[in-house]
Order: structure tokens, then sequence, then C-alpha cells
């Protein structure tokens, strides 16, 4: 062995040696630190979670999706960390993610969430999944939906939005929302 | 559409001999009644948001009592909006201005003709619409919108309910501006190589954790936060600061931006187009509640070749700098310098072959156009261009990479993630549509 590389093992079992002495402890994950963010907490692994997704290469992006997938998965997820893990799903969610996100979708605590992330994902999945959750919301959460569907073009929708303009039994929020829906998607 | 006023405000009051009876403040008449025979010529105004910038609108508003009336103020904060309606009420020396916690109650109103539109950014473009759904005219604080998407709505409205709407770029309404970009457009400088803007810093920092605070009394929170992501009220990311958090707003990208790269646009003759490229790497905080960047560093470029580019400086302020083969001018509300001063001495020149709009008041120029049905000098389409090129700017930043940009179809080319960028789905139950 080199005197070099001698010197540098050396220096390397030193700091091995250190380490094991400190008190710091392992670096947390980042992917699961963000799932437990909480508003006004520190978001600094939120932060390197948000440059991973950035940086990924698009070949890279249904790897990045999926462990975006497992964060929301995690047992503990917080309000916020949720928020944060959808805002970046919104940025690489494809087909793969809707099932997740349908389901989040159909409760009133998470539908904004999950909209957020599905509003940009092209094709009929996400069409078909924000469609079935009509059945499901109500009020202020039913009426974003609305917008969201429009917003999208989904034309074949409008049979269904003429029909809760017209129910008297919906909110008037929602009332309104299909009345704009529609007008948006005649023009 | 609302038929056009036929005279100037000046010129009814003397054919009439009302300007004495018109002082009073009982003469106000609602918009559908602004017919030829009608007995009043003022336009009735709304304000909506009424914290600073408001403020400078009522300055200038109350100071043109003969033409202007405010019938309504709104703020989701009771005490702004008590303080705004109080403040009109005493020049006024009436109680008639009403105060409204939600903005659509004040759209509402039958008897108001135009609306400024003062709020958050993330405000803007909703207010907007529903303002000119409801037939009302708009002058929208700079930026526009706080997305292309949403910039792209608001003209939409605009063109639909054949609206006048004013983007608050008043740098448009100054004739220095006016005058650099009238010079540039005539090869004054010669073959334009660059344009450098500088924008203030984004130097507010509040730690990196923050809590939660009670709402105080009198604010909706709820309705602050509209449209954006749900987050705790705390008294650091409110009223003033909500430049410095994304969900907002893009910190003086937007709020000095606009002003800065709304002349280049206009000098390089993007009013209906924009740049083709954009490269940026910002400065972002990775904790704390201010989101935005803390040193903003990007540049367009347009499809002449020429570069656009927009620089933090932490000294000096704003000012839009443009260099060309025969010497370099610098522009700032304050002053106008430039290498050689024959250059100035030109630019004052009359008999240009390309002459731009001159307008000398931004409020004046809105409410003539109130009143004729004519564009304004900063009509939306201009503004969601210029407004445009803010969001170009910090989607390079966020995403630190090159970009290439389609202004026609107002898509990025070949980037898919930064094509969602350019919108993004509201808070329940709001949204664009």
């Amino acid at each position: 062995m080199s005197e070099r590389k001698q010197t540098a093992t050396d220096a390397g079992q030193a700091a091995l040696s250190a380490d094991r002495k400190s008190n710091f402890g392992s670096t947390p994950d980042p992917w699961e630190a963000c799932t437990r963010l909480e508003h006004g907490g520190d978001r600094s692994f939120a932060w390197s979670v948000r440059e991973q997704v950035i940086d990924a290469l698009p070949e890279d992006r249904e790897r990045i999706e999926g462990r975006l997938l497992d964060a929301l998965r995690r047992a503990g997820l917080s309000e916020a960390g949720r928020a944060f893990v959808c805002q970046m799903l919104a940025l690489v969610a494809g087909p793969r993610s809707v099932p997740v996100l349908a389901a989040l979708l159909k409760d009133p605590k998470s539908a904004d969430d999950a909209r957020y992330a599905l509003q940009p994902v092209p094709g009929p999945e996400a069409d078909a999944a924000l469609r079935d959750a009509l059945g499901s919301l109500s009020g202020p959460a039913k009426a974003g939906l609305i917008g969201t569907i429009a917003l999208r073009g989904d034309t074949t929708v409008r049979a269904v939005l003429a029909g809760i303009r017209a129910n008297p039994s919906e909110a008037p929020v929602v009332r309104d929302a299909a009345a704009r829906a529609l007008d948006h998607l005649k023009a | 559409m609302t038929p056009p006023l036929p005279l100037a405000r000046r010129a009814f009051l003397k054919q009439s001999g009302l300007a004495a009876a018109t002082a009073a403040a009982t003469l106000i008449l609602p918009s559908g009644l602004r017919g030829a025979n009608a007995p009043s010529r003022k336009i009735t105004v709304g304000i909506v948001g009424s914290g600073n910038i408001a403020h400078s609108h009522y300055g200038k508003l109350l100071g043109e009592q003969e033409s202007v009336r405010i019938l309504a103020v709104c703020d989701v904060d009771r005490e702004r909006r008590d303080e705004g309606a109080a403040r009109v009420n005493r020049s006024y020396g009436t109680a008639d201005c009403k105060a409204y916690a939600d903005f659509r109650e004040l759209n509402r109103r039958s008897d108001i003709d135009a609306v400024f539109i003062c709020t958050p950014d993330h405000w803007h473009a909703l207010v907007a619409i529903d303002a000119m759904r409801n037939g009302k005219d708009v002058y929208i604080e700079k930026p526009m919108t706080l997305t292309i998407e949403e910039g792209r709505a608001v003209v939409a409205a605009a063109r639909k309910h054949h609206r006048v709407a004013q983007h608050g770029t008043q740098h448009r309404s100054m004739k220095r501006f006016h005058d650099v970009a009238e010079y540039v457009r005539n090869q004054g400088l010669g073959k334009l190589e660059r344009i450098e803007c500088f924008i203030p810093p984004n130097n507010r920092h509040v730690g990196a954790t923050w809590k939660a605070e009670p709402v105080p009394a009198g604010l909706d929170w709820e309705m602050w936060l509209g449209p954006s992501p749900w987050r705790p009220y705390s008294s650091l990311g409110c009223h003033y600061n909500f430049r410095f958090i994304s969900d907002s707003a893009y910190g003086q990208v937007t709020n000095w931006g606009a002003h800065y790269l709304d002349i280049g646009q206009w000098a390089m003759d993007a009013d209906a187009g924009g740049p083709v490229a954009v490269e940026g790497h910002g400065e972002f905080p990775s904790s704390g509640l201010f989101s935005n960047a803390t040193k903003v560093n990007f540049t367009v470029r347009y499809a002449n070749g020429v570069p656009m580019t927009c620089r933090t400086r932490h000294e000096g302020g704003g000012t839009s700098r443009f260099i060309g083969e025969r010497g370099w001018l610098d522009i700032s509300r304050n002053r106008m310098t430039a290498s050689n001063p024959d250059l100035l001495r030109e630019m004052q020149a009359s008999g240009k072959k390309i002459q731009l709009e001159l307008s000398n008041d931004h409020h004046e120029n809105f409410l003539a156009c109130v009143r004729s049905r004519k564009k304004p000098i900063a009509d939306v389409e201009i503004g969601h261009r210029t407004t445009t090129v803010c969001n170009l700017g910090q989607i390079a930043m966020v995403l630190g990479r090159s970009l290439k940009w389609d202004p026609a179809k107002e898509e990025f080319v070949g980037d898919a993630m930064a094509n969602r960028l350019r919108g993004r789905a509201m808070r329940s139950p709001w949204s664009l549509v």
C-alpha cells in the first residue's frame, strides 16, 4: 500500500471512530421526514425532496412518482405532509398515480390536495377519477371539483352538470359552479 | 356591452349646467341609467382590497370628485375596510360609501361601473373575472395574475364580456418610460444588443420556523387565503408580506419585475407575444415561512436574439437599462441617464417614424377608456404578456434549467414539468371557471 493510500485509510478510520463516539444521529430520510411536515416546522427535508423531484430527468420521473406515492401511504402522514406530497405529484404524476389520488379525492379532508395533484395529469384515467368523485363530495369541495373538471375540458360530463345545476337539493355554491362549468364547456 | 358614455364629464357639466348640483352625492345613479339622457356622468367605483396599494388609489380617485365616485370598499379585514370606507366618506362628507367583506357582493351592485382590484396577487384573477362577468370594467393591480393560466383566463373574460381592463403598470403612463420605449423602437440606440432590468431585493427574513397564531378579530382568514393552499394564520405571512410566499405571489419578480420588464416588452414590440427562451438561477430559502427567491437572476431571449435579464440589486433600486450599438439608456422612476447626453436629446426630438401611444396618467387613461370603450394603454393582453415574462423567469429559476417558450401557443417546448407550472388547482370552492 502506498504511503498516500495508507494515510487516507487511517484518516477514514479515525473519522469513523469519531462518528461512533459522537452524539450525532443519522440523517433522517427526507422522503420519510417530509410526510411528517407541520405548518411552521422545519421544511428543509421537504426541500430536499422538492429538489429531487425538480431535478429528476424525464426517464427517472416514474421512479420519483413511485417514491411520492409511497410517501402518501406512510402511517403518520400529516396534513401539511400530504399537501406537500400532492404538490410534488402535480409536477410528475401520470396515470399510475390516479388510483391513489382518486381515493383521496373522495374524502373532503384530502380532496383539495388530491385535486391539486390530479388537475394537470393528462389522460382519460384522471378525467374518470374526477367524474367519479362527483358522487362522493358535496358543498365547496364539490364546487372545486366541478371547476377542475370543466377546466380540463371534459365535455362528457355536461349532462351530469346540467342535472346538478337543476337539483334544488344541491348547495347553491355547487349549482353555481355547475352553471359556470356548463358555460365554460359550451365555449 | 355597456353603451359608451358619449360626453366627457366636463363637457357634459358645461352643457347641462349641473356642475353645482353634481357636487352633491345624491346624483349617483346606477350604470344602467348611464345613457345619453342620464343625469349623472360620474364613473362609479368599487375598490376590492384596502391595503397600502388601495390607499394610493383612494388618494388619486378622491381627487377626481367631479368625474369619479367611490361607492364601495371591500376587504376581508374589517379594520381595513372600515378605515377605507371612512376615508372615502370623510372626503365626500357623506356616509354613502359602503364596506363589504365579500367582493362578490360588491361586484353584484348594479350601480358600480368599475372595480379596482388591490388584493394580494392570488386573488387578482378571480376578483377580476367575477367583476367582468357582472359587467364591471376593471383596473387590476400588478402583477395582473399569479399564474400564466390565470392571465389567459382574465383576457378571455375581458373579451367575452366586452370590458375595459387596465393593468396597473403605471410606468406605461409616465412619459420618460414612453420616450425610452419609443426611442428604442425607432432604433435610436442603433441595433439593440440587450436589456438589463434590476429589481430590489427580497429582503424579509422571519426565521427558519414560524408559529401559527390566533386569527385576529375581524379578519376572515379563510377568505384571505381564498384559492391558495391552506395554512394557519401568522401575522408574518399576512397583508404586505404575502408577496414573499409563493402560494400568493412571486416576490420582487412580480412586484417590481412587472414594472421594469413591462417597459422592456414595450420596447421590444412584444405586447402581443413575448420571448422564446428563458434561463434562470434563483436562490430560494429552504426553510421558513417565506419561499420566494432572495436572489433573482434570469434571462429571457426574444426571437431576434435580444436578451433581457432581470437581476436582484441590493442597493440602488429598480431600473431598466437598454444597451445598443450607439450606447445605453438607464431609466427608473426617479432618473434617466445615458452613456451620452446626445442620446437623451435625440430621444426628445419629435417626428419619429414609430410613435407609441402616449398617456400621462394611468387613472385618467383608464377612466377615459371606460367612457370611450377603447382599449387602455395597459390593456389586459399587454398585462398578461408582461406577467408571463415574470412567470417565465420564476419557472426557470424554480426548475434551474433553460426552457424554450412558444409565445403563440403559450407553452413551453418539450418540458412537461414546466408546462404544469403554468397554472395550479385552486382550493375549494374556487376555480377559474
